[in-house]
């Protein structure tokens, strides 16, 4: 892959000669290199998730989202079109919109001097703009239009949204690839969407680590008792890790067994708890996607990640919040001509998942625990990641870790951090 | 929840009184336990959903927790005590006084709650604040939730929600 030249400057010289099967710990907490985060992934030539299409139904509806720390509007234009600009007056810097979402009507005033803005976010005027009886107000050779909001590049996908800061950013199928258009698509599939609703929870870890854990498949089936109790996740079930060119992106996708025998954990208890369930239908997916996959994770690179697990389906998406939190942002969704009796079962099995959800509040505990345990570390310490071998490719099997440094392959390329040998 | 419901303002202090102590006693089978009580402070067939203002105020119905039967509401309790990995902590619910109306199908009561979360390094966090709207029946003589809406305000959620509100 393209590498950038490593910079063997001592900030950066941090990763070992063991590529990324070591991920320095100072990563999650350093606060130089959080701030070189944002400015080169975020701010940088990626594709941010802003929100789903349905979200902006009418002219002038806004939401309101974060791409790294910098809040950015996505706005329903006048033609139908979507525009994405950034949440803050080219005067004097004040935030424009404070609800998560509304409608601007035809323009987007700033509440504190009433600049006004086009919904693409061209300045149009603002009050006393000649002064009064020709005295004070602006300068008349003042340029209007180099004061507009900024700007970002938008695409939408089968009714998903994304923006970029840079301009001159490959094409967002491009970026994703054909691999991970495809199973984008699978779940996009044009359907009209719906938002069944939100949830939103802060969890007090570097936003990475949060990644790495949907990248993780060998967790799933040893911390999530609950899954593993109802067959719903387990290490030997038909599935795969699939990993695109550019190591960035991937999919974990896997197959409810039927039976619920004995599993190979190489002698290891798994001590899940063994009890039946009243509900069954929240363990019971209806197949909706053409296939027999009941659990499908995609994380596409930097922060979003796309969960259908049985017919719960959501946006989850990552806000990084310093480096040592971050903000989680799910919106369940389902699909325009969904019947009743699917429409229940996505309230329904939205108890799998979320901030109180059987299997997600797991995760948030556990990656505060890894947050705790790692700071204050010395330099040089780091996590290992040897699950599954050393290299970043694509498996048929979960018991592997190559999806997390395929991950820091492509951190390390941005982040200028030495070229990561496989 | 039916804004249609035609509802008289409990009065009467006997009742009044027997409100309280159900919503005193259900807080209790939370913060001091044991958790396998909470699932009998509702009617078989029931509605116990934990929904953000967001979400409601949108007309979404999507909770962090919705459970339809004491069946489902056993099942959440035996998981939080055996199928899920969480730091302790103890929960201490505040309960603000109880607005109480008869609508004739039930005891229609509202009352502000505040959730408090300690971790077990002794902090203590606001976890959230909330209004419980809840449908109370009698049953052999038992006051019971036929429903419990528990609509929270800070659906910006610290951390993980582990036990039931």
């Amino acid at each position: 892959m393209d590498g950038t030249q490593s910079s063997n400057n001592s900030e950066t010289d941090i990763w070992s000669e063991a590529g990324t099967t070591r991920v320095p710990f100072q990563v999650y907490q350093d606060a130089e290199i959080y701030a070189q985060e944002l400015e080169k992934i975020f701010y940088g030539s990626s594709w941010n998730y802003v929100g789903l299409e349905c979200e902006v139904p009418n002219s002038g509806d806004f939401r309101r989202n974060f791409i790294g720390e910098r809040e950015v509007l996505m706005i329903r234009k006048d033609d139908g079109a979507l525009s994405v600009v950034e949440n803050r007056c080219a005067h004097r810097g004040a935030q424009l919109c404070q609800t998560l979402s509304g409608n601007a009507g035809s323009a987007i005033m700033c509440p504190y001097h009433q600049w006004t803005y086009t919904l693409d976010g061209e300045l149009t005027g603002m009050p006393f703009k000649r002064g009064i009886n020709g005295k004070g107000g602006l300068n008349p050779d003042f340029d209007m239009k180099a004061h507009g909001l900024v700007a970002l590049r938008v695409e939408s996908l089968n009714g998903v949204v994304f923006a970029s800061f840079d301009h001159d950013v490959p094409t967002l199928k491009e970026y994703l690839g054909p691999d991970m258009v495809k199973y984008f698509t699978r779940i996009f599939n044009g359907r009209g969407l719906r938002v069944v609703g939100y949830e939103r929870q802060v969890i007090d870890c570097n936003w990475k680590l949060q990644m790495e854990n949907l990248k993780d498949p060998y967790h799933a089936g040893i911390l999530h008792l609950f899954l593993i109790s109802f067959g719903l996740f387990r290490l030997d079930q038909e599935s795969k890790c699939l990993v695109d060119d550019s190591k960035g992106h991937s999919v974990l996708m896997t197959n409810k067994g039927t039976e619920e025998g004995k599993e190979d954990t190489g002698g290891v208890k798994i001590a899940a708890p063994d009890f039946a369930l009243t509900d069954h239908d929240l363990i019971q997916p209806r197949l909706e996607f053409g296939d027999n996959t009941t659990l499908s994770i995609q994380t596409l690179f930097p922060s979003i990640i796309i969960q259908a697990q049985c017919n719960t389906l959501a946006t989850r998406q990552v806000i990084p919040k310093g480096p040592g939190s971050h903000e989680l942002v799910w919106t369940f969704f389902g699909f325009k001509d969904d019947d009743d009796e699917m429409k229940n079962l996505r309230l329904r099995q939205a108890n799998l998942m979320g901030s109180a959800g059987y299997v997600t509040l797991d995760d948030a505990e556990a990656l505060e625990f890894s947050q705790v345990g790692l700071s204050g570390s010395s330099a040089g310490d780091a996590a290992v990641l040897e699950i599954g071998g050393t290299d970043c490719e694509s498996n048929d099997h979960l018991v592997t870790e190559s999806l997390i440094r395929g991950f820091y392959m492509k951190y390390r390329d941005i982040m200028g951090h030495g070229k990561a040998g496989a | 929840m039916d804004q249609s419901e035609i509802s008289q303002p409990v009065t009467d202090d006997v009742v009044l009184r027997r409100i309280e102590r159900l919503q005193l006693n259900y807080i209790s089978s939370i913060d001091e336990g044991p958790l396998d009580n909470w699932p009998h402070f509702f009617t078989d067939k029931c509605l116990y959903t934990v929904v953000s203002r967001d979400n409601f105020d949108r007309g979404m119905e999507l909770g962090v927790m919705r459970f339809e039967s004491v069946g489902m509401l056993i099942d959440r309790a035996t998981a939080t005590q055996h199928a899920a990995v969480f730091a302790p902590r103890i929960i201490r619910h505040l309960l603000g006084p109880t607005l109480v109306d008869d609508t004739g199908e039930g005891y229609r009561s509202r009352c502000n709650v505040a959730i408090y979360q300690t971790s077990p390094d002794g902090d203590t966090m606001l976890l959230m604040t909330a209004i419980y709207n809840d449908l109370i029946v009698e049953q052999d003589g038992v006051l019971k939730f036929k429903e419990k809406r528990v609509i929270y305000d800070t659906h910006r959620i610290p951390d993980s929600i582990v036990y039931p509100l």
